[in-house]
């Protein structure tokens, strides 16, 4: 039923809409050209007339073009311009400065109104500021290229319009001349005010450098009608630019005024639309992409080199290393056929299917009751999905609105090839492997600490071969740094970012960047440098200052600048210095170039922990400071940090005048198998390897020399004795034997098996004894087998870098399927031995436990040396001497269960990450799992040199094999006193 | 003693067998194997130096051919069945027609240097035979098959007028080189179709003798020769051309002979292969290294003009030339409709020689990457049909650029009456494209063909729109 009603609803609505549509365009025009052949394509926009900001069509006027008037005649553009955070760019909550992560302490605003950001530099002024830099006026001149227009540049701080404020009165109608640096009234009335220029995102090929130039000239009232110069529709009166001063090309319109439909040529934001304020894009696959300047405008490119473009890297016409390797695209959904649009789609626009909220009621499914196709146009919210920006304060509400990888892409249904899908996935963000290298360069430091000839800072980019960006650079790209970031789900996962650090002067206190135009006094005495700057940095005195030499190195050289700024009237000037980090979320590679190697990961040179250049200079010796977070950031308190923020788990690491950042992923939170190894584990390990080893060799040593000893000094020798297992059940007849009788018996020329090295002359009266059963011995060598395997595979896992050709994941499964073959004859054993009763020999019984443990022990640093016999007989019942028992009640009740359980914890990482977590996480499990390997491996070399102890050497690993064991005869001597 | 000396060996199989059981059967290397492609191909045979064997001398080809014969007796039949020696396909109906008629160059036209009536001499250098000379030549005698053009090194062979071999040609060597053809024997017709190098085809040129990976995947890459694909037994080569075959040929190549499930990762792209052939992909562009010629005007031709053999010739007229072809796209189901000679023509519209069949409503159809051949070629005014010059023979255009006489001249080799009135119509001949393969790394994306300005014009090829939004074909 609903199902049938739905599509009903469609074109209910759509003839809603045409019905609205037709209504204005029956209004406007009736002669309507033919149909476009291809129905998706075709511009739906109807025909409309040019208005300007009287409301009149501008062919009678002559004037500017006003978008509100112009759209508003069927848009709400009210509603518009007061959702819209591309337009607001934080004047509605102008004031709350400072309060965000990674903000200034001299921030006035969150938005670009307001925060104040070392790239762009310029600071805008409060009221009331001694020093101004950059007021509302010049702010639009030198925001425009990433501002669409509206809020702060059509209305005051206070919320009034900017044309109402007296000129000259405040900040906000007031503009530094940049010669001589005094303030000069500005009459918003005459400049006009830059209106929400809907042409910027709606209008294909939107001339941008047209408006930007309007915008430089001061004549924002033509910043929108700009935009469509070179459409055919509008040019500049005499090709001059002066305000209002417009030609509209009559051919573009028809009688009654509208423009043709041929002319019409709105709709959905292109993807160059969106990148004429955001980044570089590039859609038009027969041109090779290219470009030799990053500025502003080219913001995303700039900050982190993302490009927006189908085409492939290869195909690009960028002096790119290896290029003709590249054959990925530069974006793999622009590839795809997204644009930004759909995923930055406006929030309420219907065709974005929205699931039902949470707040429905339980039997609600599907709610289909929302806004139709003709509201959504009449009133689109200019609210457009989003992510979270580590630099970006503005609109938090709307933060991660937008569907993140996972809304679309299916984890569960892909990524087979990965182990541990699930703990990948919660600690690695997609971005991490998908983004694994930016092919475009991107800033690394802007060093304003120092001006170059054309007032400009020092600027140095990653990914490129050498300093300067230019036609002709080589780019060779980079690896983003991986931090991790909270997203809102709370779960903190690994992101790549770019870091640009910034050096440059603040002054006063509380502190403020100086601004550019003192700075540029202090440099500069009219065109060329001052003569005291030249004297603090032209180290080869040619009268030129190159990037190298405009580099403060001394204090001499900060002496000199600080004089002069100080002598501009800047109180107390010095150097600061902050890293910033650039999220990256685009670019993004299919499976065959994303990160995929285990190793690239778990390995000592983990891609997790690599570090990035931050800078070739350390300007005044200042190390840039990592923005704070959390309740030590500067204006905590204000509003909760936004989680968008990343933590600083690593350090800034001082490389001569270079610095590099070291991200520390155990800081972070994360045990990296392979890589995060705990160094005082492995040595306590190896100590106790090495302990074990050394232990062993002296004993040997002197065994060897007691025995050496023994045969020489022909000392009494008891009678050799053969058993003779007479009912193959462990029983102890015996009789005398000699060797040659024992030799004829097995047929002559065969060796006796137990004949020993040594003592050669000293035989021990042995018999034989039918000590394991077969299933014991099963599954002794079967434990043997996984034990060892088990060392040897989780080795490789621990430090795979040392076993190149191991194939990681393979052997994590190996280890992984051997640890449960482990438990599994463990469990069986468990159970043979309850069963069958035999547990009760690996129970030591208190009653004289201590005095024959002791005895033990006693035998082994004395008693064995003179060849005494055991203490404690070895029976088929009773095989296990004290010291074995309280040994084996160690390694069988704390060592095993604690490898399974720490081991299964770290196999659950990947199904019960709670569990784990509680238990400690990965960062206390990996390094107790592995000391406790260690332990197993100084038990069993141990164990191994103890077999040997027997009546002859290799009589306890024959009995292990063949399960009959030669043991001393003890015709005197009882079994343990704590035998039953 | 009950102990078994060997209990050992037993207990360790046991042992490794309990923990490698599970091992091999649970944990997975991910390591895949790549495929090797000459595992598809069938393999080389081994092969005889001949040079001892063809110890001449040899007075012509045909001794040659004889000599060829004591061993390979049946070479000569077999070379008569196919194609190369018949210039002929066997009678085929085409649609709206009521009797099958055959097709090839023998008796049917191009729209490049238009027909080999009259023009035997010149254009029977191509034919795998000796002396094709008129209308009269002998296809029974076996000694006329030509051997060397396809298993001699051409650097030591080459063929003249009549497909006799070229003046002063060593056939003592010719013959003692003899081998597997190789891209050079195959290449030194089917890359020179059309009057020179990369005149014809727009996939196939000269470059191909010597490829690198990114000019065709399987030559370049894996060193292919022709004849690793266009196999065959007794000597019917493998292979279909548009241009003459107009049947759905169970010989053709395809790539699926190779290529088998799964062919791509990515399931989306599996799905395009229903409407889409692997070429429309994986030959995102021709005439990649040497331009191929995509119009020919005979109208100019005759005239006293700068000659350039790429954009004028007094024998042939004028011609454009295009580098990296980005192909036409159409359905096509195997099949085509032809042009037959004296079929009537309308000289307003443009005049198919070969039409490929199949629109989207025909399942067996895909979209194919085809070059397109448009020309101006002489034409009757008052009988409306296309004329065939006698351009080449004797007295023919190339000798007095006179095409009246031209005209008559042929009339009895063609049966075509000349009115005495002729003109110049537009003709369009399409070419499949089926070489210069392209890996992944430089096949055409999505974005190609549904981004802006894509490749396909999909109202034209019968979609509501680009069937990523608005649904494939049912």
């Amino acid at each position: 039923m609903r199902n049938r009603r739905l599509p009903l609803l469609i074109v209910l609505a759509l003839i809603g809409v045409a019905l609205i549509w037709g209504g204005v365009a029956r209004a406007q025009d009736s002669a309507q050209t033919a149909p476009q052949p291809t129905p998706a394509a075709a511009p739906i926009h109807p025909v409309f007339p040019l208005l300007d900001d009287a409301g009149d069509n501008v062919l009678d006027s002559g004037r500017a073009i006003s978008t509100m008037t112009t759209c508003g005649g069927c848009h709400d553009t009210a509603f518009i311009a007061a959702n819209f955070y591309h337009a607001d760019a934080g004047l509605s909550t102008f004031g709350e400065g400072g309060a965000t992560a990674g903000g200034h302490a001299w921030d006035i605003g969150q938005g670009i109104f307001g925060r104040w950001n070392p790239i762009v530099y310029r600071l805008l002024s409060a009221e009331g500021d001694d020093v101004l830099d950059l007021t509302t006026p010049e702010w639009v001149q030198v925001w425009g290229a990433r501002h669409v227009g509206g809020g702060p540049a059509t209305t005051s701080r206070a919320g009034e319009p900017l044309v109402a404020l007296e000129p000259g009165a405040s900040v906000e109608t007031t503009i530094i001349d940049p010669q001589t640096g005094a303030a000069q009234p500005w009459d918003w009335t005459q400049s006009g005010v830059v209106e929400i220029n809907c042409f910027l995102c709606h209008w294909p090929n939107a001339n941008n450098e047209a408006r930007l130039a309007a915008l430089a000239d001061g004549r924002f009232a033509d910043a929108a009608t700009a935009t469509l110069e070179g459409s055919g529709i509008v040019v500049a009166a005499d090709g001059a630019a002066a305000a209002g001063n417009w030609d509209y090309q009559a051919e573009a319109f028809d009688e009654a005024g509208n423009l043709r439909r041929e002319y019409v040529r709105v709709g959905d934001p292109t993807v160059a639309n969106c990148g004429a304020c955001h980044g570089v894009t590039h859609n038009d696959l027969g041109t090779p992409l290219a470009f030799d300047t990053l500025t502003a405008g080219d913001w995303t490119t700039l900050t982190t080199g993302q490009v927006m473009s189908p085409q492939r890297i290869a195909a690009s016409g960028l002096n790119l290393a290896d290029k003709a390797t590249l054959s990925r695209s530069w974006d793999v959904h622009m590839e795809r056929v997204l644009d930004c649009t759909d995923c930055h789609y406006s929030l309420n626009n219907p065709v974005y299917y929205r699931e039902t909220g949470d707040d429905a009621p339980a039997h609600l499914d599907f709610d289909p009751r929302r806004i139709d196709l003709g509201e959504y146009v009449y009133r689109p919210l200019h609210q457009f999905a989003k992510g979270q920006s580590a630099q970006g304060a503005l609109a938090q509400d709307y933060d991660e609105t937008m569907r993140r990888c996972e809304s679309c892409h299916s984890v569960a249904r892909t990524h087979d090839w990965l182990p541990y899908k699930d703990r990948h996935m919660s600690a690695v963000a997609c971005e991490a492997c998908h983004t694994p290298r930016l092919y475009a360069p991107a800033l690394q430091s802007v060093d304003w600490t120092v001006l170059d000839a054309d007032g400009e800072p020092v600027r140095s980019y990653r990914g490129i071969e050498g300093e300067a960006l230019g036609a002709t650079t080589l780019i060779t790209g980079y690896e983003p740094v991986l931090l991790p970031r909270t997203d809102s789900d709370g779960a903190t996962r690994l992101m790549p970012y770019n870091l640009i650090s910034s050096w440059y002067w603040v002054y006063g206190d509380p502190a403020k960047p100086a601004p550019l135009r003192l700075l540029r006094a202090a440099y500069f005495d009219g065109e060329a440098y001052a003569p005291a700057i030249l004297a603090a940095f032209d180290a080869d005195g040619d009268g030129q200052l190159t990037t190298a030499e405009l580099n403060i190195t001394t204090d001499a050289q900060t002496a000199a600048v600080a004089g002069r700024l100080a002598a501009l009237g800047l109180a107390d000037p010095r150097i600061a210095g902050e890293v910033q980090p650039y999220g990256i979320n685009h670019g993004t590679a299919t499976d065959e170039w994303a990160t995929k190697e285990c190793r690239d990961c778990h390995g000592s040179d983990s891609r997790l922990a690599a570090t990035i250049t931050l800078s070739d200079r350390t300007p005044g010796g200042v190390v840039p400071a990592l923005p704070v977070v959390g309740a030590g950031q500067v204006g905590a308190g204000l509003r909760p940090a936004p989680t968008s923020a990343p933590t600083w788990p690593g350090e800034v690491i001082a490389d001569g005048s270079a610095l590099r950042y070291a991200p520390d992923t155990a800081a972070a939170g994360l045990y990296v198998l392979g890589h995060n190894a705990v160094d005082l584990i492995d040595w306590l390990g190896i100590l106790m390897v090495l302990g074990v080893l050394v232990g062993i060799f002296v004993h040997a040593g002197l065994r060897f020399r007691a025995a050496r000893r023994a045969s020489r000094g022909g000392s009494e020798t008891r009678p050799y004795i053969q058993v003779e297992d007479e009912d193959g059940r462990g029983g102890s007849q015996t009789r005398p034997y000699t060797r040659a009788e024992d030799e004829a018996s097995r047929g002559g020329s065969q060796t006796r098996p137990y004949t020993r090295p040594y003592p050669a002359d000293a035989p021990v009266a042995t018999h034989q004894v039918y000590m394991y059963d077969v299933y014991e011995r099963l599954w002794h060598w079967l434990q043997t087998a996984a034990i060892l395997l088990l060392l040897f595979t989780g080795l490789i896992i621990h430090k795979p870098d040392k076993f190149g050709v191991f194939s990681f994941s393979y052997v994590v499964q190996v280890h992984n399927i051997l640890a449960l073959l482990l438990v599994l004859n463990a469990g069986l054993s468990l159970l043979y031995h309850l069963a069958s009763g035999e547990i009760r020999q690996y129970i030591p019984r208190p009653r004289g436990f201590f005095d024959d443990a002791f005895k033990q022990a006693l035998y082994y640093v004395r008693g064995i040396f003179s060849r005494e016999p055991h203490p404690f007989a070895k029976t088929r019942d009773r095989k296990l001497n004290p010291l074995q028992q309280i040994t084996y009640v160690m390694v069988l009740n704390v060592l095993l269960p604690a490898q399974i359980i720490t081991g299964a914890l770290m196999w659950g990482a990947q199904r019960w990450p709670d569990v784990t977590a509680a238990l400690g996480g990965l960062t206390w499990l990996g390094p107790l799992h592995t000391l406790v390997a260690w332990s197993f491996a100084a038990f069993i070399i141990l164990h191994v040199y103890l077999t040997t102890t027997g009546p002859t050497p290799t009589a306890g690993i024959r009995a292990m094999i063949g399960g009959y064991e030669d043991v001393e005869v003890h015709e005197t001597q009882p079994a343990a006193t704590t035998a039953d | 003693m009950k102990q078994f000396r060997y209990l050992w060996v037993i207990g360790l199989v046991v042992t490794a067998l309990i923990i490698a059981v599970p091992v091999l059967l649970f944990a997975s290397s991910g390591n895949e194997a790549s495929p090797d492609p000459w595992a598809y191909v069938a393999p080389t045979p081994s092969h005889t130096n001949h040079a001892a064997l063809m110890a001449g001398p040899y007075a012509s080809g045909q001794e040659v051919t004889a000599a060829c014969l004591e061993c390979h007796e049946t070479a000569a039949q077999e070379m008569m069945q196919t194609t190369h020696w018949t210039w002929e396909s066997e009678p085929v109906l085409l649609p709206g027609r009521d009797e099958p008629v055959t097709i090839g160059k023998k008796n049917q036209i191009n729209n490049f240097c238009i027909g080999i009536q009259g023009n035997w001499t010149g254009c029977t250098k191509c034919h795998a035979g000796y002396g094709w000379s008129d209308a009269s030549y002998d296809f029974s005698e076996q000694t006329n098959v030509d051997c060397l053009v396809c298993h001699a090194d051409p650097g030591l062979y080459g063929k003249g007028e009549s497909g006799n071999p070229a003046e002063g040609a060593d056939l003592v060597a010719a013959a003692g080189s003899v081998r597997r053809p190789t891209r050079q024997n195959c290449g030194s017709c089917h890359f020179n179709g059309g009057g020179g190098n990369a005149v014809k085809h727009g996939d196939m040129d000269e470059s191909l003798y010597y490829p690198d990976e990114t000019l065709d995947v399987h030559m370049g890459r894996y060193d292919f020769e022709c004849v690793d694909c266009h196999a065959g037994d007794d000597h019917q080569i493998l292979g279909h051309s548009i241009s003459v075959s107009s049947e759905v040929k169970a010989s053709a190549v395809a790539c699926t002979d190779c290529h088998t499930e799964p062919i791509h990762a990515d399931a989306r792209i599996t799905a395009h292969t229903d409407a889409i052939a692997c070429q429309t992909c994986h030959i995102p562009e021709g005439a990649l290294r040497h331009a191929t010629k995509v119009d020919w005007d005979w109208s100019t031709a005759g005239q006293d003009l700068p000659e350039d053999p790429h954009v004028y010739l007094k024998i042939k007229g004028n011609f454009v030339y295009e580098h990296d072809y980005r192909p036409i796209y159409g359905w096509w189901n195997g099949a085509a409709d032809r042009y037959i000679v004296g079929d009537l023509i309308d000289p307003t519209q443009v005049t198919n020689i070969n039409t490929p069949l199949g629109d989207i409503s025909d399942a067996t159809a895909k979209i194919y990457p085809f070059k397109i051949h448009t020309a101006r070629q002489p034409y009757d005014v008052l009988n409306q049909y296309l004329l065939v010059p006698m351009t080449a023979g004797e007295g023919g255009f190339w000798d007095t650029f006179d095409w009246d006489s031209a005209f008559r001249l042929n009339e009895v080799n063609t049966g075509l009456a000349f009115s005495g009135e002729y003109g110049f119509a537009p003709t369009q001949m399409y070419w499949s494209m089926d070489h210069m393969v392209q890996p992944k790394e430089n096949a055409l994306q999505c974005y190609d063909c549904h981004g802006e300005n894509g490749r396909m014009d999909w109202e034209a090829l019968g979609y509501n729109g680009d069937p990523m939004e608005w649904g494939g074909r049912q």
